[in-house]
């Protein structure tokens, strides 16, 4: 288990290498793009996986936005409480395709009520986080804590139907479930999401932590994500073998390893240079 | 006795000894890295200007981080397994994927804990680094491999014991997922001998607590020279580790063991009669309560006769 360093004191530097979206520009920007991604499930993998990031990315800046009035232990529960979100309204969502299919036939636009289940769990997320600051109900006094957990349950909602987009090439309930969910894929998608989400920013805890470097490891994370999600659809996810599924898992293997190395090489860099001093070895320093 | 029923209970026991292993592994590897509550201790040491030479393992909780890598593994497995390999082959090489996520995360979580530290001066070592490395990904790698292989065997333990009727209905990623979870769950509350109860807290009665200004001191020095992780590993691989894997494996024991001797006395073994079913589950149930209210009084007793004969700690 983890303690946290203490109330986060807020300064963003300039020096060394920034984002250019600041939180909310970030949350829109992300948002609007994966969703626009996600009513289209015949796309390539690779583009979904770049929805993917997007939508990872904005998790992870809602987890830091939650968690950096000075959550320690807390934060890679907020991670998964995102996902929690994320799974629920991912089913609704590909609940609510079905019915729209069966009510209106198979039309290029039925996958957008899969946004239904993104909205619903932007209401449960923002009526519990109303809920947790209440003076009167729990009365934690969290700041921002309602937007954060809106902006996590959508965010989580989107990059869990997107995943089941790329592994099943499609959002229709029976296909998932048949691609998707029974066969267990659903555990490396939801601990990997929250990896991607909680682990950046529990990875970076710490007074000096900053923005831009936080967001890179969770773009490295979802790299990861990407590859092990490219060898499922190389291997298992379309009609056995069929040539395109391997293209676009082969593809998507290389985009996720390309992604990956770049940030992770980079932030290793990054932290390097940025830390009180980085040697060889060296004893420590001697209290009297 | 069929000999179904013998191979079933045959199975059972290979899982329990593969559980043990890998708990105790699992153990030792969270030692190593300092991930469970010895953690707590390696991120406030440098804000109490106790600047350590401490990997400092910060992926999360134990039981997520450990669901990831058997679940990643698990999926290696399963696609190799989906393609016609042998499980000899399919189970280490999925075991080793996990294993690199987990080198990858933890490299990660040690150099970004440590860079947002900078303001209280502590650097990065890079022996530190690289030394903690390849312990970290041995001994997560024998955890990530029993682990796999007991999702492996469970997800096929009707097929491999002669009645496919009794396969597990999860498939192998979502045991593997499983059984990560509560590897780590019971790695992270059991067995940590080296600081998180005995040299933390000997100074008092019964080991209640400590003052807020000796944190971070136990992670510099140790009897002789600077502290380093290793040498805990290799204190808690004597007792503190095969404790862990005795706990999870007891636990595997006896929970597969009443489920068995609930089948079996109803008779819904070899056939699985869907009649005899129910009275399974019932009997099953019950020799679970009695077992749990038989290890709660037993280690009531055992605590009150260990305070009685040891007394209180008396200092150096």
């Amino acid at each position: 288990m983890t303690v946290g360093g203490g109330p986060v004191v807020e300064e963003e530097k300039a020096e060394g290498f920034t984002i250019p979206p600041d939180v909310k520009q970030l949350g829109i920007i992300a948002g609007v793009i994966s969703a626009v991604i996600l009513i289209f499930p015949g796309l390539p993998a690779v583009i979904k996986a770049v929805g993917l990031i997007l939508a990872l990315v904005w998790g992870m800046d809602s987890v830091r936005k939650t968690s950096k009035y000075g959550l320690g232990t807390g934060v890679p529960s907020i991670g998964v409480l995102a996902m929690g979100y994320g799974i629920v309204g991912a089913l609704v969502g590909i609940a609510l395709v079905s019915k729209v299919v069966s009510k209106v036939g198979d039309s290029v636009l039925a996958p957008a009520a899969a946004l239904g289940g993104v909205l619903l769990m932007g209401v449960v997320g923002l009526v519990s986080g109303v809920l947790s600051n209440h003076e009167k109900i729990i009365g934690m006094k969290i700041p921002k804590l309602e937007q954060g957990m809106t902006e996590l349950g959508m965010a989580g909602t989107i990059a869990m139907l997107l995943q089941f987009s790329i592994v099943a090439g499609s959002l229709n309930f029976d296909v998932v479930l048949d691609k998707a969910i029974s066969n267990g894929l659903i555990a490396v998608m939801f601990i990997l999401s929250c990896m991607a989400m909680f682990h950046p920013y529990n990875a970076c805890l710490g007074p000096d932590e900053r923005r831009p470097r936080t967001m890179i490891v969770s773009v490295e994370v979802s790299g990861l994500l990407c590859v092990i999600l490219g060898i499922v659809v190389a291997a298992v996810a379309t009609t056995t073998w069929g040539v395109s599924g391997v293209v676009d898992g082969v593809l998507l293997v290389i985009f996720g390893a390309v992604v990956w190395l770049v940030c992770f090489v980079k932030f290793v860099r990054m932290c390097f240079e940025e830390a009180y001093s980085t040697v060889g070895t060296g004893m420590i320093k001697t209290i009297e | 006795m069929p000999i179904e029923i013998a191979m079933l209970f045959a199975w059972m026991l290979l899982i329990v000894f593969l559980a043990l292993v890998a708990c105790m592994f699992e153990d030792l590897e969270s030692d190593v890295g300092s991930q469970s509550n010895p953690n707590s201790q390696v991120q406030l040491a440098p804000q109490v200007g106790q600047v350590h030479r401490f990997f400092n393992k910060a992926i999360s909780g134990e039981a997520p981080a450990y669901a990831l890598y058997c679940t990643v593994a698990g999926v290696i497995a399963w696609v190799l397994l989906s393609k016609g390999a042998h499980p000899i082959i399919a189970i280490p090489i999925g075991a080793v994927v996990g294993e690199a996520v987990h080198v990858i995360f933890s490299v990660t979580a040690h150099v970004g804990r440590t860079t947002a530290q900078k303001r209280f001066e502590q650097p990065i070592y890079l022996d530190v680094l690289y030394g903690h490395i390849m312990p970290i990904a041995t001994h997560g790698f024998m955890a990530t491999l029993c682990i796999t292989a007991i999702a492996y065997i469970q997800s096929n333990l009707g097929t491999l014991s002669g009645n496919p009727g009794l396969d597990h209905p999860f498939a192998l990623p979502m045991l593997a997922f499983i059984w990560g979870i509560t590897v780590g769950a019971i790695g992270s509350s059991t067995g940590d001998i080296h600081y998180g109860t005995e040299r933390e807290f000997q100074d008092r009665p019964f080991g209640e607590g400590k003052r807020v200004v000796y944190h971070g001191k136990i992670t510099r020095y140790a009897d002789c020279g600077v502290r380093t992780q290793k040498d805990i590993a290799a204190f808690c691989a004597k007792f503190g580790g095969p404790c862990t894997g005795l706990t999870f494996g007891v636990i595997i024991l006896f929970e597969n063991w009443r489920t068995l001797v609930g089948m079996q006395v109803a008779r819904y073994l070899p056939n699985l009669e869907a009649a005899a079913g129910d009275s399974a589950a019932v009997i099953g149930i019950v020799v679970g309560l009695v077992i749990g209210v038989a290890m709660i009084v037993g280690n009531l007793v055992l605590v009150r006769w260990a305070r009685k004969r040891y007394g209180t700690f008396v200092g150096e």
